[in-house]
Order: structure tokens, then C-alpha cells, then sequence
């Protein structure tokens, strides 16, 4: 079970092993780790819901931000179940950072021998990613579909960190506020799906290609960030978006202080929705606020 | 040494101060009144109380006019370089070339306590959409926007990876305007694997050999770009001597704070400790000036605990203090509480431990990087806390959050844990904003019930 979108479903199932992103619910009640000032609500979400997560054989988190890795700290103190940290560098720009990625996935791999899963063969990991390459991202576990951009709506574009299952009455709202999310740029949307595989480069060497390929998906906690940007340069005109609304968690660091640069940056009108994880998009609130801004946009 | 060890106020310090001038006594080129500083603007000074040797003087003066040692440093056509997020490796680097002048552009960290939230760093920091959910790191981006605290670097790299949110963020933010900065990368330190190569580092910690490779090759990029710099050749030979310098610093500090930290009474305030620490990471500007400041607070203190002087009550609790405060003022509030410092982890031990001399220089400036105790695991840098405590005999440890830190949120919880198991000392979590003074009394109640605790044990 993992959430973060720098580990690849393909190289689990290769190991034998069911891979299962985990968008968190959260699940009522489950409390391995406390709501706590200052705690990401999503990282405390998912460690909950993955704790409470029956016939879950490992659990897998990345070091993608300081929050999940801290919550990896926790976790391997609380539950039996093992867990797993994958190291995924913040910066990109160096021969070392792609290479020391490689070998966390091997690493990873080792990991999966050992919770009972098979060393793959060059092949099935090929096939797998073959096969992933064929099937239509909407149809990838745990990721939440393309948004068809149809309707006479307001476009908007909805940016930002991952969304927790009830959170993503977000795009409902915005519908129903006469606007339509023409681009789905959060963590659990289009961004953060790997590139198709190359076909080539996958028979020569499945995994080099399979860590190249989920190594440039683009994110915020990358140093620097400028792929998120050339991403967003590419995506928000390709979509029409007329106006973009950021949704981050409060004490989410990486995307709290990326509004204002977003803002400068984009020349759109922008709405930030902040959530304490609380279920608080569906609030009159919010409602009315989303309402103003799509307001905006006609 | 001075006379009798006793905390005195700025205005008391000014008037020593006046009459050793008169005197003619001789003071460093920096020296002066403190209240200068507090004229400037720096007015928590006025709420501070401090030891009254000439040693803790020069200290507080070294430290206050770094300002001014950049610019004469760039004047002299010295290169500034900014070194975020890095708790004392690339300053060791810089400090090896003789034209490059290494600073700590985080240390703004503290300007919204100095100047008592008057700077208008933090406002800037909002405006910017770095808001008050940051810790208060986030009164650097200010600093940048108005070039008033330090000058704009020649330089600035930043250590990414496995480092807090919030500065990674604030970095990114910084860059966004337009500040460019060199990242490398401190990957997250690990338990190596059953069979894989491993390497001790210092500290005690071991981390996977490919790790501290990679740290390397990341320092090898830092290198480059400082002799690019500095139009001069970093080579094995200047780089060892570099090290040898800093541990130098180091040795010092170990020494100055096993006294500190042991000696009955107690030879030196928790104030003036935790700025003595500081110069580890980044040396104040002036690495030479540092060993002077060090070995003269280090020779006051070997004169104080050889005669047995110190400051009362000689029964006083023995804390071992974990993180920096945001407000200096709280560590005069624990000795008034009837608490003292016996171990500190001020988020760099490593930086206080000897850099390994006999191995290539950058192989030992990489296995010092990853020794980072906020690099590993929480239980890792709980494991150092608990021998630390060990070492020093302290009596109750306090974990100071620091607002808005990522890292806070759950660390507190995992040191407790462990603290308690290992060594049955209760353990007391406080937030600790950069200006307390509305919260002092429910800090004093919390300071004082903790020192009860203490004392009561004491009679089990
Ligand atoms: S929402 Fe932000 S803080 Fe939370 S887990 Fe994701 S990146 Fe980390
Ligand atoms: S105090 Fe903590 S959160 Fe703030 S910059 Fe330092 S390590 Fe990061």
C-alpha cells in the first residue's frame, strides 16, 4: 500500500504483490496517530487509514516531503505491519539523483522479496509495464480520472497536493457552480501519472526505463521546482483553464508557499482552498467561495 | 577571571563597559555597549540578562556585529557565500579559501525575537505568502527583500533532501524570486541493510557506504563552484587544513561544554551556551575570530570551575534542553525557574562532533553531512539524546517546539517515548514563539513544576 505517486505500481505487481494506492477516506475513528498541531492531515490520514487497512502486507512511503517521512518514524513504532521508506531525491538536475533513485527502487525491490513477493524476471516487468502502457490511466488503481472537460461551464483548473477521497466533491461543486475542471493538476490527478513507457528502452532494460520514466513526473517537492511550472505551462493552455484554484492541506509546507509564486506566475485568477482535512470542501463556505470565483470567470 | 559570576542587565553592561573605556582597557575592534545594539533596533536585548565576564561580552559583541563584518568582508573584494539549510559543512569548504567569507542567512531565524517582531521581516514573509504556519525561518525571505540584516550573498547553496519542509519551501520561494541557489542534496540517512557496506560516521551513527558517495559527489559540485568563485584551487591539502581548523572550533566547544554542562555550580548561563554553540555551525563571518571568542569563554570557565565559583542554587534542576528556543529570553527564564542546561540538542550535534582527519577530506566532510541528526530517523537523534543525557547526569529533558516547524509536529512524541523508556526522566513539551511574553506566566507555572518534579525524585 503506498500514496505517493514516486512509487511504481508496475514494479510491485511484478513482484507478485498487488499494489494498492491508498487515497485516504480517512477512515472515521482511526487513530494510530493523533490529529496534532502542526501535522499534515493527509499524511496523518493515509498513515491511519493504512494502519486500519486489513490483509495489507507492507506499507510504502517516500521521502517526497519532511511530513511522511517523519510519519514513517511514527508508523514503524505503532503498527506491525512493515513499512518502508523510499528515498526519492529533491534534486533532478544530476546524473547522482536519477541513480541513487534506481537504487532505491532495487532496494524497494528487496523489500518486496522479503514481505513474500518474487524477484521478477526483465520480462514480466516489461509485460506489466506493457501493459500498463496499454490500459488508460483512468483505469490505474487508485488514481482518479481524467476530468472529460465537457460542459459549457466556466474551464477551471484545479492544482495542488493530493486530495483525499471526500475532498474531491471539489469537482462536483465547481459543476454545480456552473464551472467545469478542465485540468486535474493535483497529486492524485493527471500530473502525477508516469509518462508511456518507451517501448525500446523498455525490452533493453524495463527498470532503467521504469525509474526514468516515474523520476521526471513533475512535483512540487522538487528542487528546483521548474518542471511543475514547464508542466503547467503546457497544461493549463492545453485545457482552456480560465482560472485555477490551489487546494493544499494546512501545514503542508511545499504547496502552502507556492500560491503566491503560482499566483505571479500564472496571470490567472486564483482561488486557494486550504483544508484542514475535515471534509471542509463541502461547507457553505467554501460553496459560496467557489461560487464567487467561477463567477468570476463567465 | 571576572569577578564574581552574576547575570546583569544591558544597562549595567553599558556602564562596565563605559568604565573600562575609561580606563583603557584594551576591547576587540568590535567591541563596545551592548546597548548600541539595542539603539539599533535590536530592543529584546534590553529584556535579557547576561553573564558579567569580559568573555561573555565579547561573545555577545562578536555575534551582534556580523553585519558589519560581511560588508567589510565584501569591501575588502572578499566573496560572500549563503550556506542554507547547512549545519556546517559547506562553510568548512568556504572557510578553507582565504578570499571567501561563508555566512548563515537562516540566522535571520532569530531577528524577529532580537528586534521584538519590530524588523517587519515577517510581514514581508506574508506578503509573500509565508505565513505565520512557517517556522520562524521564514523572516529570512524579508532579510533578502530588504538587504537590511546581511548583503546579498555572491553564493547561495542550499541543502535539499532529507531537510525540513518548511526551509525547503521558503528556498524554493527565494529562488522564485529570483535568487538563484546551488541545491545539493542530503538524501535521508538510513540503517544500512543486512550485508550491504557500511560506513561508521561521526557521532556514532553508520549510514550505507553508496550513501555517503553520493553526499559526496554532491560536495565534489560545491567545490567546483566555490573555487569558480574564488578564482583559487580547493584542493586535498587546503581542504584537510580547513578541517582541521573548524575542529579546532569544535574541540573547544567540547571542551566549553563539558564544563558547562557538569561542573557544580554552574560556571556558565544557558544564554551565552546556546550562542556558543551557534558559532560551530558557521563561525559568525570570522572563523579566526571564533577561537579567540571560544578559547576566552572557555578560559573564563575553567577559572570559574577550578575555583568553584558558579551561578546558584547549586541544587538546581538538571535539564537537557531539545531544539533552539525562537525567544532568548526563555533560557534566563529556566535558571529562574531554578533549572540549569546539563546537554543540549540544538538540531546540529553533528556539527559539534570532530570531522574525521584521516580519510579524504570530502569523504569526511560527507560522512559529517550525513550525521545530521535531523537527516536520519527521529528514534536515531532520540538514541544521541539518551546517551547525551547519560553523559551530562541530566534530571529532566524539555522538548521546545518551535512554531510551525514541520519536523515538531510529531518528533516531540517519539523523543518522549524513547526518553522516557530508556532513562525514566519525565519529559516536559513547550512551544516556545519568538516573543513570549504573554505566555511567561503559563511558562514559568510549566518551568516550575518540572523543576518540582525534579527535586522530588531527587527525594525517592
Ligand atoms: S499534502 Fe503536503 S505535507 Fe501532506 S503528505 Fe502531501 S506533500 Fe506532504
Ligand atoms: S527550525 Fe526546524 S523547521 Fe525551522 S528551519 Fe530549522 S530545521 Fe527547519
Amino acid at each position: 500500500m503506498y500514496t505517493c505517486p514516486y512509487v511504481p505500481a508496475q514494479w510491485i505487481a511484478a513482484h507478485g504483490l498487488q499494489p494498492h494506492r491508498l487515497i485516504p477516506a480517512p477512515i472515521e475513528g482511526a487513530s494510530t496517530i493523533p490529529r496534532i498541531e502542526g501535522l499534515c492531515p493527509y499524511a496523518r490520514a493515509f498513515a491511519n487509514d493504512a494502519a486500519a487497512g486489513v490483509e495489507v502486507t507492507g506499507i510504502v512511503l517516500t521521502t517526497a516531503c519532511d511530513q511522511m517521512r517523519r510519519v514513517f518514524d511514527l508508523l514503524v513504532h505503532r503498527i506491525e505491519t512493515p513499512a518502508f521508506l523510499l528515498n526519492v531525491p529533491s534534486t533532478w538536475q544530476t546524473v547522482a539523483a536519477p541513480r541513487l533513485y534506481l537504487d532505491e527502487l532495487k532496494r524497494l525491490g528487496r523489500f518486496l522479496v522479503r514481505l513474500g513477493g518474487r524477484e521478477p524476471s526483465k520480462e514480466e516487468l516489461a509485460r506489466i509495464m506493457l501493459d500498463a502502457t496499454a490500459s488508460h490511466p483512468r483505469d490505474e488503481d487508485g488514481v482518479h480520472g481524467i476530468p472529460c472537460g465537457c460542459g459549457s461551464g466556466a474551464p477551471v483548473a484545479v492544482v495542488g497536493g493530493p486530495l483525499m477521497q471526500r475532498d474531491r466533491v471539489l469537482f462536483d461543486i465547481v459543476h454545480e457552480c456552473g464551472g467545469r475542471i478542465v485540468l486535474d493538476a493535483t497529486e492524485t490527478g493527471q500530473r502525477s501519472l508516469p509518462a508511456p513507457f518507451d517501448r525500446r528502452r523498455l525490452t533493453d532494460d524495463p527498470l532503467l526505463e521504469l525509474a526514468q520514466v516515474y523520476f521526471q513526473i513533475p512535483d512540487v517537492s522538487r528542487r528546483p521546482n521548474g518542471e511543475l511550472y514547464r508542466w503547467l505551462a503546457a497544461e493549463l493552455p492545453r485545457a482552456g483553464a480560465r482560472g485555477v484554484i490551489l487546494h493544499h492541506y494546512v501545514w503542508c509546507d511545499k504547496w502552502h508557499a507556492e500560491f503566491e509564486r503560482l499566483k505571479e506566475w500564472a496571470h490567472l485568477p486564483m482561488l486557494r482552498l486550504d483544508s484542514e482535512g475535515r471534509g471542509e470542501m463541502d461547507s457553505p463556505r467554501v460553496r459560496n467561495r467557489i461560487h464567487a470565483f467561477v463567477e468570476t470567470l463567465r | 577571571m571576572s569577578e564574581t559570576p552574576r547575570q546583569i542587565t544591558l544597562q549595567e553592561w553599558d556602564r562596565q563597559v563605559e568604565f573600562w573605556q575609561a580606563a583603557g582597557v584594551p576591547q576587540p575592534a568590535y567591541g563596545g555597549p551592548l546597548g548600541r545594539h539595542a539603539a539599533d533596533g535590536d530592543t529584546r536585548l534590553l529584556q535579557l540578562r547576561y553573564d558579567n565576564s569580559r568573555a561573555a561580552l565579547r561573545l555577545w559583541n562578536f555575534l551582534l556585529t556580523e553585519e558589519d563584518r560581511l560588508r567589510a568582508a565584501r569591501e575588502a573584494g572578499r566573496k560572500l557565500v549563503g550556506t542554507m539549510k547547512d549545519l556546517g559543512t559547506v562553510p568548512v569548504l568556504a572557510y578553507s579559501l582565504d578570499n571567501l567569507v561563508a555566512f548563515y542567512p537562516d540566522g535571520a531565524w532569530w531577528i524577529p525575537c532580537v528586534m521584538e517582531v519590530n524588523s517587519g521581516l515577517l510581514q514581508i514573509a506574508d506578503s509573500l505568502g509565508v505565513d505565520e504556519s512557517f517556522c520562524p525561518v521564514r523572516a529570512m525571505l524579508g532579510a533578502f527583500v530588504t538587504g537590511a540584516h546581511f548583503p546579498i550573498p555572491d553564493l547561495l547553496t542550499c541543502s535539499v533532501g532529507a531537510t525540513c519542509d518548511d526551509f525547503s519551501a521558503i528556498a524554493q520561494r527565494l529562488s522564485g524570486l529570483g535568487h538563484p541557489i546551488l541545491w545539493w542534496e542530503i538524501p535521508h540517512r538510513r540503517i544500512p541493510d543486512p550485508g550491504e557496506e557500511a560506513t561508521e560516521l561521526p557521532g556514532g551513527f553508520s549510514a550505507p557506504a553508496s550513501l555517503v558517495r553520493f553526499v559526496r559527489s554532491e560536495l565534489e559540485r560545491l567545490r567546483r563552484a566555490l573555487e569558480e568563485l574564488s578564482g583559487q584551487t580547493l584542493d586535498d591539502d587546503t581542504l584537510r587544513r580547513g578541517i582541521v581548523q573548524a575542529n579546532h572550533v569544535r574541540a573547544l566547544l567540547a571542551r566549553l561544554r563539558d564544563l558547562a554542562f557538569t561542573a557544580t555550580p554552574c560556571p556558565m548561563p544557558a544564554l551565552e551556551m546556546l550562542i556558543a554553540e551557534m558559532l560551530a555551525i558557521h563561525f559568525c563571518s570570522d572563523q579566526d575570530e571564533t577561537i579567540v571568542v571560544l578559547q576566552e569563554l572557555l578560559g573564563e570557565v575553567t577559572l570559574r570551575v577550578a575555583a568553584g565559583t558558579g551561578y546558584s542554587p547549586a541544587d538546581a534542576a538538571r535539564i537537557f534542553w531539545v531544539n533552539p528556543v525562537a525567544d532568548l529570553q526563555v533560557m534566563n527564564l529556566l535558571e529562574d525557574c531554578g533549572g540549569r542546561i546539563c546537554g543540549t540538542e540544538y538540531l546540529f550535534a553533528h556539527a559539534l562532533d570532530p570531522i574525521p582527519e584521516t580519510v579524504p577530506p570530502l569523504e569526511a566532510l560527507a560522512q559529517m553531512a550525513l550525521a545530521d541528526p535531523m537527516v536520519g530517523s527521529t528514534t536515531d537523534r532520540a538514541t544521541r539524546i539518551v546517551a547525551e543525557i547519560r553523559r551530562f547526569g541530566a534530571e529532566a529533558v524539555i522538548v521546545s517546539r518551535i512554531p510551525g516547524a514541520s519536523h515538531c509536529a510529531l518528533e516531540g512524541e517519539i523523543i518522549g517515548e524513547l526518553v522516557r523508556a530508556e532513562c525514566g526522566l519525565p519529559v516536559l513539551e513547550i512551544e516556545v514563539p519568538p516573543l513570549t511574553d504573554a505566555l511567561r506566566p503559563t511558562l514559568s507555572t510549566r518551568l516550575q513544576a518540572l523543576v518540582e518534579t525534579v527535586k522530588n525524585r531527587r527525594n525517592r
